[in-house]
């Protein structure tokens, strides 16, 4: 089992923080000016106090729960300032304090990425921060040296420092979207809820952000840090005003250590080459890469049979290389194809139907009710929220990018929950099934859903569940009364809601 | 001489007595004690450690015995045994259906050993409120009967949870005796049926009745058992008015709608998705699925398919088409274990393996879920569950197996190859591989450097040194006996 990784904004409830940072000041008050330097020396390092909405995929109609926390964050450049993005996700107002300042600064997030968990915050008002001197990024530490992590976590309300050693330096899951690899650097300095997004300091530069780490019965003193890689990698991005998220090869491959396999492939055995097992339809080696290809080179750097390469005298991950790539860019490959050397190569892009397992934030989740029955789209946050256990979804979830669902099944609609009433009191055992067909439209989006029960077929609307061959039939002259009926009685204000235009994750082309 | 004189004499008393005699506890009922030993299916060549299964069983007549399969399933070793003499001879099944949950056993070396037994006669005859007795002994071999009220039947599963029955509920108390698997029950002394459950929190029992039995053996008496049929159909219920209306149903009383066929079935040949089936047999079905039994009222329609009629019989079904009414004609067929893509049960008999260079492939079947443990449903790969909910996906293909490496043994010839498992095999040396035989035959005749083997998933391809799987299979076989079972 993968023990459990925490995040580490400090989920509580804003309003006693509020009354906390009240009484502090007033207690703290001659003490404060005896340590000026100390405030001056820690002001570009700021508390990030969050309060947020998190929809309920349950009742999709509803604006979410209440929650807040805080975190830390740092400035980067005027009126810049990194934090993690879990520590703003779903935030509805983000205010920023400021060393020995109990006045919050309403900021707004200008670029949030789920995908490497960093966030750039800006104030409203940037008066306060005139004449801070912004952080410089460093490089990436070595091994066995002293790190600082400094910021606003438990246990008291004023800045906090530990220090520790650089532990190691490893690819690893990034928690937020749960299904995001990158560089990681654990370190043993205590690293605690509220340290979230603070910087990581050697020598007066930041060299990471403080971001995970264990609840300590799984581990102790490790903590995690985003290294500055990641973080270059998202100012630069950035740069044209917005975030164009991680690109990806999207393929899989396989070790070549038999010796068979290698004899088979027609490789010398010489420890150079890893195999393609897949490479994903849809993904920036789609049609470029295929099935049982070896892959001898990326960027000009020869990739180790077990995957690795060498980077700046390191042994790699080789999606390394890639990991400091942008959409666009272009990468070599060198290949092994039926026992022939072959240059190509591959333009890099983002692969859009990974987000299906991704945990997602700042979307009101999408839906159609009809006559109590509710239609959602699937993908990570509908499968928790429904605790879906049906085998048929459960493995469109699992198989939607490798086994490419998506070309008939952009989204997977499913029936989630279906609110009693006199229209549907036999349809309770429908639940948690696929929608095929729904008057005789084929269903690729939950748009077709809307528009095909819009539009009616007859004095029946009729639902096909895939795998099913008994449909779900509703009386259309019955169904005005009830929907009315219905959104009165369980409170849906809006019987659907289809997203913006604009969604992150939207379907590409071909809907 | 004079004691020998005397013990033929009591033989001839015995005989004398038998001939007049009323089946009785002592002189009807035996006791079976079976070693079961199952095969390991994680390690195909082997078999799992025996456990021993004590329990009763029938006196049928020409020295047969009735039982449940389950007392003899995977059977290595059968003793029958007189409760009141404690003589004991071996015996060995004469036939078995696990759907049905029944056996008939012999005495293998003593044909006479139950010479001096009476037979039960059976006793079709069950309804609400009859009073029966389940038959036991006392460790000392004391007869011990108690009397239980039947309460009612249901359709429901024996011990396979795929083959539903009819099923009798009798009320009351009974008193748990050592080797007691299965009580026969009798009815004014003649056999009713076989106790093959007993709740102690409830005192409910459930009681397999005569008349499966009698099926059972009726069906054994020309040589050739068919089996107990299924028709092959998934139906829905039609209780939700707008639905009735959309069948055009409003005129017709009851009927279930059919909602999956199952290729090469009975109802392959005469139904149809869509289709609503108003009367079997000139029963009619409700809008649930029932029809009347004069005796048990409200019971499944699959009693009339299943639990009546033999296979090869025809089956009238009355039924609505399109909005007009018809009646079709079925032959009853019966899917035998095998038939399946993936075996439903496998008594008996090990699951079907070759170990190729120390891969082992392996053919799925249910028990090799069963190694996921009790939520196999949610903890078996996903790939295998949707091959066994949906095996025509496979079956259109034209697999009459799914091959799956199983796992891999660390040797010279899988280095690198250790963490496989659980992968359906798609292609070898590039022959399709439908069943075990195929893939035995795809790498025995190739004449390759490299085996070239295909999986449906991650990691898709992998090659075996052919001369290196030669010598490491030798070794392989002389550790483990044998490498491969192909029936």
């Amino acid at each position: 089992m993968r023990p459990h990784i925490i995040l580490l904004s400090a989920a509580a409830i804003l309003q006693p923080q509020w009354a906390d940072a009240e009484g502090t000041r007033a207690a703290a008050g001659p003490a404060a000016k005896a340590e000026i330097s100390n405030s001056k020396k820690y002001e570009a390092i700021v508390r990030i106090e969050c309060s947020s909405l998190n929809p309920d995929y349950r009742t999709p109609w509803n604006t979410g729960r209440d929650s807040g926390g805080n975190g830390t964050g740092w400035l980067v450049a005027p009126n810049k300032f990194v934090t993690n993005a879990h520590v703003v996700s779903n935030s509805r107002i983000v205010y920023i304090k400021k060393v020995g300042d109990a006045k919050p600064y309403l900021a707004k997030i200008l670029h949030i990425a789920h995908d490497c968990d960093l966030a750039m915050l800006e104030l409203e008002d940037p008066s306060a921060f005139e004449g801070v001197e912004p952080f410089e990024v460093g490089g990436l530490p070595q091994l066995d040296t002293t790190v600082k992590v400094i910021g606003y976590p438990i246990g008291g309300e004023r800045i906090s420092i530990t220090s520790g050693v650089v532990s190691r330096i490893d690819f690893l899951n990034y928690s937020h979207s749960s299904v995001d690899q990158h560089l990681t650097i654990q370190i043993d300095a205590a690293i605690n809820p509220g340290n979230s997004g603070g910087p990581v300091l050697q020598g007066g530069k930041v060299v990471g952000v403080a971001f995970q780490g264990y609840s300590g019965n799984v581990a102790q003193n490790t903590g995690y840090m985003i290294p500055t890689p990641v973080i270059r990698r998202f100012l630069k991005d950035v740069e044209d005003g917005r975030y164009d998220h991680y690109v990806d090869l999207s393929m899989s491959e396989f070790t070549l250590v038999n010796p068979a396999q290698r004899a088979a492939l027609g490789l010398p055995n010489d420890g150079i080459g890893i195999m393609v097992a897949h490479a994903d339809a849809d993904g920036s080696a789609g049609g470029i890469l295929r099935t049982g290809d070896v892959l001898l080179a990326i960027d000009g750097r020869p990739v180790m049979s077990n995957g690795l390469i060498n980077y700046d005298g390191e042994d790699v991950n080789m999606n390394e290389i890639v990991e400091r790539k942008f959409a666009g860019d272009i990468i070599k490959l060198k290949v092994w194809r039926d026992k022939k050397p072959l240059d190509t190569q591959v333009t890099l892009k983002r692969f859009i139907h990974y987000l299906i397992s991704a945990k997602r934030y700042g979307e009101k989740p999408r839906y159609v009710m009809h006559a109590g029955l509710v239609f959602q789209p699937l993908d990570r946050n509908l499968m928790t929220a429904h605790n879906i256990k049906d085998l048929q979804v459960r493995y469109h979830f699992t198989a939607y990018a490798h086994d490419e669902i998506y070309k008939e099944r952009p989204e997977v609609i499913v029936l989630t929950t279906v609110l009693p009433d006199a229209i549907n009191s036999y349809l309770g055992g429908f639940t948690q099934g696929i929608v095929d067909e729904v008057n005789g439209t084929k269903v690729r989006t939950l748009e077709d859903v809307h528009s095909a029960l819009q539009r009616g077929g007859g004095d029946f609307d009729v639902i096909k569940l895939l795998g099913n061959g008994r449909p779900i039939v509703l009386e259309r002259s019955r169904v005005a009364a009830a929907q009315k009926r219905i959104q009165e009685k369980y409170n849906v204000l809006r019987d659907h809601y289809l997203g913006d235009a604009e969604r992150e994750g939207a379907p590409p082309e071909g809907r | 001489m004079r004691s020998l004189a005397l013990a033929a004499l009591a033989t001839l008393l015995a005989a004398t007595a038998t001939r007049g005699a009323q089946p009785s506890p002592a002189k009807s009922v035996v006791r079976v004690n079976a070693t079961l030993q199952a095969y390991n299916q994680i390690r195909p060549w082997e078999k799992i450690a025996p456990t021993t299964r004590l329990g009763l069983g029938a006196v049928i007549g020409d020295g047969k015995i009735l039982v449940t399969a389950q007392m003899v399933t995977d059977a290595t070793y059968i003793e029958l045994e007189k409760a009141d003499t404690s003589a004991k001879t071996i015996a060995e099944v004469v036939a078995v259906d696990y759907e049905a949950n029944l056996a008939v056993l012999q005495p293998s070396a003593d044909p006479d050993f139950l010479a001096d037994r009476v037979p039960f006669e059976l006793e079709t005859e069950l309804r609400p409120g009859d009073a029966v007795e389940a038959w036991q002994f006392e460790s000392n071999g004391t007869p011990v009967t108690t009397e239980i009220e039947v309460s009612k039947a249901e359709i429901g599963p024996y011990f396979l949870d795929t083959a539903f029955f009819l099923k009798v509920q009798a009320n009351g108390p009974v008193q748990y005796r050592s080797g007691s698997f299965t009580l026969p029950v009798a009815k004014g002394g003649k056999l009713a049926g076989l106790l093959v459950s007993y709740s102690s929190k409830d005192q409910i029992s459930h009681i397999l009745p005569a008349p499966i039995i009698a099926h059972f053996l009726a069906d054994l008496e020309d040589g050739e058992y068919g089996g107990f049929p299924n028709l092959g159909v998934a139906y829905a219920q039609t209780l939700d008015g707008q639905f009735r209306k959309y069948l055009k149903l409003n005129g017709a009383k009851g009927g279930v709608f059919v909602s999956k066929v199952i290729p090469n079935s009975s109802a392959a040949a005469g139904l149809k998705v869509g289709d609503v089936i108003l009367s079997i047999a000139g029963h009619d079905i409700d809008s649930r699925g029932n029809y009347d039994h004069p005796v048990w009222g409200k019971l499944s329609l699959s009693h009339l398919v299943r639990g009546q009629p033999f296979t090869g019989d025809t089956v009238e079904i009355g039924i609505l088409r399109d909005g007009e009414r018809k009646d079709i004609a079925l032959k009853l067929l019966r899917r035998k274990p095998e038939d399946y893509l993936i075996d439903p049960y496998m008594f008996d008999r090990g699951p079907k393996f070759a170990i190729v260079g120390g891969l082992v492939f392996q053919e799925l079947t249910m028990p090799f879920f069963q190694l996921f443990g009790k939520d196999w449903q949610t903890r078996a790969p996903i790939k295998l569950l949707m091959a066994q909910a949906n095996p025509e996906m496979y079956e259109e293909k034209g697999y009459r197996k799914l091959v799956i490496l199983t796992r891999a043994i660390p040797t010279p010839a899988t280095l690198g190859y250790e963490r496989l498992s659980t992968l359906i095999v798609t292609e070898v040396n590039g022959k399709p591989i439908h069943d075990i035989g195929d893939l035995v035959e795809a790498t025995a005749g190739a004449d390759v450097a490299q085996h070239r083997i295909e999986f449906e998933d991650y990691p898709k391809l992998i090659f075996l040194d052919a001369d290196l799987s030669r010598r490491v299979d030798a070794t392989l076989e002389q550790r483990f006996g044998t490498i491969r079972r192909l029936d």
